[in-house]
């Protein structure tokens, strides 16, 4: 390689290597970290809701036989003659008068729940306590219409937003403007910066997140799921996101280029990205949300009763194949970033109209 | 006007100049500079001109900060648009009180370093010599932001020489500082330009750097009025006609007592007798007259410059400095 590309390339890794430290530690970074994070703790809080319960419920199980006997018509009395005290029971109100009760029993795996209307059993419904299969799609969900739409989209905003444009309001783009290196450099030291965080934030949250919510999981289910797509969904899990924060950060970095308020940008793209789906075709690729959609292992869960309209809003667009999806992408990337490079050439320290 | 003088220093001049070529900066409708040509050689140049004349603007043209409207500039054979090739010979000192996020001062000077390809021994060394030169080894490892004013102007210079530049510019860097590390600076831009390099300075105030400069750009309004050795800018000024709007009761005989006087070049009279428009070619002298007229008892009620731009620099070149 011609030895002054690799010195330009040096010159951005150390550019990078400096502003590190301040897209990491910047106090505005904080609500980055919480958009983060936020899925883990929700998750996690799940995880412990379960383990609390396994645990209280641990020592009171009944036997799967005797509450499979369990039939509609049978006593109040009855019921807990054969199965015992429940591990819970609540009350709820039917009509004005009368009143109903849930008696709620474990059997080591599965939670039964008794409805008793006038000391009788009306109905009983069994479920796992803890459904891996609903959870995985919980996460999906989370991870298409919060991370993707919302942690991703505005946690981009804030790092690679202020990458130019916070300099510009703190009064310090000058001091790599008088470095001796070419804008187009500068532009790609800072834009690794902002990759490295955000892929580091944002790819350690969904991965955590993703680990998090196996922790409350049937162990046998969880084996299995390990030994089939498992390592491939937290794989995708985790590119998707990298992918993500590689195709919003080029565009909000080039967003802060050129206006100020990030209120701007952030409206215009989020609405270009709800609208992707009554695009054209071609209109459609020119999306981050379009590709990384499709990079997605488990595509985003839809409730069946969401209206025509909203279902449009909220469903990708037709889905590509993985790789011509990292490869759009990366197309994107490279067009908003080449663009972002020529503005970059024509900027000029003003911080009086600042 | 006089044109530059070449540098008078015995050491060979750096052989490139600084050429302003009909240079116009606005920002928006507000002129920064206008239609400025200007060819700076080596040794010690000094802008000087009031606030918001375009001083900054033309260091920031030289240094590719902002880009002309129109015309071309040139530093040392390189363009302003090359800041790869610009910055390794030229370093600013700017008037940008602001540092990087969190930086020491130590971090301030090397950072640039490292970008400039030497090695972390290199660059260790080269700050800690810069900022030795400055006088700021103690607090090298304090964050700029807790900097007084007087540190941080030297933490810029010492970020500015750290790559030993063959151009130094440098935007008011006597501001804030004692008079001892006034003494010391004034002494390093002196060495700088013993060896042959450009030193470009700006001030407000003429007299603060008209004893270290080799010579002097006076601007005014975005408009170079003044160039050339500090003596012939001088001389220029000083023989540059000043009008000067008097008020009075017997304008007539006041009038024709000025007339009188050599160094007044025309007196035209107002239409209501009230009042006269008087061209001096030397304002020291006019100022003394005016004062012993009104002090013999002729009725003088106001004095004011007719030529505001001509008037400020005036009073700079004779280190009144508004």
């Amino acid at each position: 390689m011609n030895p002054e590309h690799v010195f330009r390339m040096r010159q951005a890794w150390m550019i990078a290597k400096l502003e590190l430290r301040r897209v990491f530690l910047a106090k505005r970074s904080l609500w980055v970290y919480l958009l983060a994070l936020f899925p883990v703790l929700i998750f996690t809080g799940h995880g412990i809701d379960v383990k609390l319960d396994q645990k209280r419920w641990s020592g009171r199980i009944t036997p799967a036989t005797v509450l499979e006997s369990i039939q509609r018509g049978d006593s109040e009395e009855d019921v807990i003659r054969r199965a015992g005290d429940p591990v819970s029971s609540r009350r709820f109100r039917i009509g004005r008068d009368r009143r109903g009760q849930i008696l709620s029993y474990y059997d080591g795996q599965r939670r039964y729940d008794v409805f008793i209307e006038d000391a009788l059993v009306t109905n009983k419904r069994a479920r796992a306590h803890v459904d891996f299969e609903e959870d995985r799609q919980i996460f999906a969900g989370f991870f298409h219409y919060f991370y993707l739409r919302l942690a991703i989209f505005f946690g981009c905003l804030g790092i690679f937003m202020n990458l130019f444009r916070g300099e510009m309001m703190d009064k310090t783009l000058h001091f790599w403007f008088l470095a001796p290196v070419r804008r187009d450099v500068l532009l790609a030291g800072k834009y690794m910066a902002g990759l490295v965080a955000a892929v580091t934030i944002f790819t350690t949250g969904a991965v955590l997140c993703f680990l998090v919510l196996l922790w409350p999981q049937d162990q046998a289910a969880v084996q299995a799921y390990w030994q089939q797509q498992g390592p491939s969904h937290l794989f995708w899990y985790g590119a998707t996101a990298a992918l993500a924060c590689l195709g919003y950060g080029s565009v909000f970095l080039a967003a802060g280029l050129l206006v100020r308020n990030p209120i701007i940008p952030a409206t215009v793209l989020s609405l270009w990205e709800g609208i992707n789906g009554f695009l054209p075709d071609l209109l459609q690729k020119m999306s981050v949300l379009y590709y990384v959609e499709s990079l997605a292992p488990v595509p985003a869960p839809m409730d069946p009763n969401v209206p025509a309209l909203l279902r449009i809003l909220l469903a990708p667009a037709a889905p590509v194949s993985a790789w011509a999806a990292t490869a759009g992408l990366l197309a994107v990337t490279a067009v908003v970033l080449w663009l972002a490079s020529r503005r970059v050439g024509r900027l000029e320290i003003n911080y009086s109209t600042e | 006007m006089t044109g530059l003088a070449q540098k008078a220093s015995s050491a060979p001049p750096f052989a490139k100049e600084i050429v302003f070529d009909e240079v116009s900066k606005f920002y928006g409708e507000v002129l920064g500079v206008n239609r400025v040509s200007l060819r700076i050689p080596g040794g010690i140049t000094s802008l000087v001109g009031p606030n918001g004349s375009g001083k900054t603007t033309l260091m920031n043209l030289m240094t590719g900060l902002v880009h002309p409207d129109r015309g071309s500039i040139t530093v040392g054979g390189l363009s302003p648009r090359e800041p790869e090739k610009l910055m390794r010979i030229l370093g600013y000192a700017t008037q940008y009180d602001a540092a990087p996020r969190g930086a020491t001062g130590f971090e301030f000077v090397s950072a640039p370093l490292f970008l400039h390809g030497h090695s972390a021994a290199e660059a260790r060394r080269l700050a800690w010599q810069a900022l030795e030169r400055v006088s700021l080894t103690d607090a090298a490892g304090r964050k700029v932001a807790g900097y007084s004013k007087g540190m941080r102007q030297r933490v810029r210079l010492a970020q500015a020489i750290a790559h030993d530049p063959e151009i130094l510019v440098l935007d008011e860097p006597l501001n804030g500082l004692d008079p001892l590390v006034r003494a010391e600076t004034i002494a390093l831009f002196r060495e700088f330009a013993a060896r042959g390099r450009h030193v470009i300075l700006s001030s407000h105030v003429l007299q603060e750097v008209d004893v270290i400069s080799d010579q002097v750009i006076l601007i005014a309004n975005g408009m170079v009025i003044a160039e050339g050795q500090i003596r012939n800018v001088r001389d220029e000024i000083q023989e540059h006609p000043s009008q000067f709007m008097i008020r009075c009761r017997d304008a007539s005989r006041l009038a024709s007592l000025l007339f009188e006087m050599e160094h007044v070049a025309e007196v035209k009279l107002h239409p209501d007798r009230q009042g006269m428009l008087v061209l001096t070619r030397n304002r020291q002298e006019f100022s003394l007259a005016l004062t012993k007229l009104a002090a013999n008892g002729s009725p003088v009620e106001s004095v004011m410059a007719a030529d505001e731009n001509v008037d400020a620099l005036y009073e700079y070149l004779i280190g009144g400095g508004r």
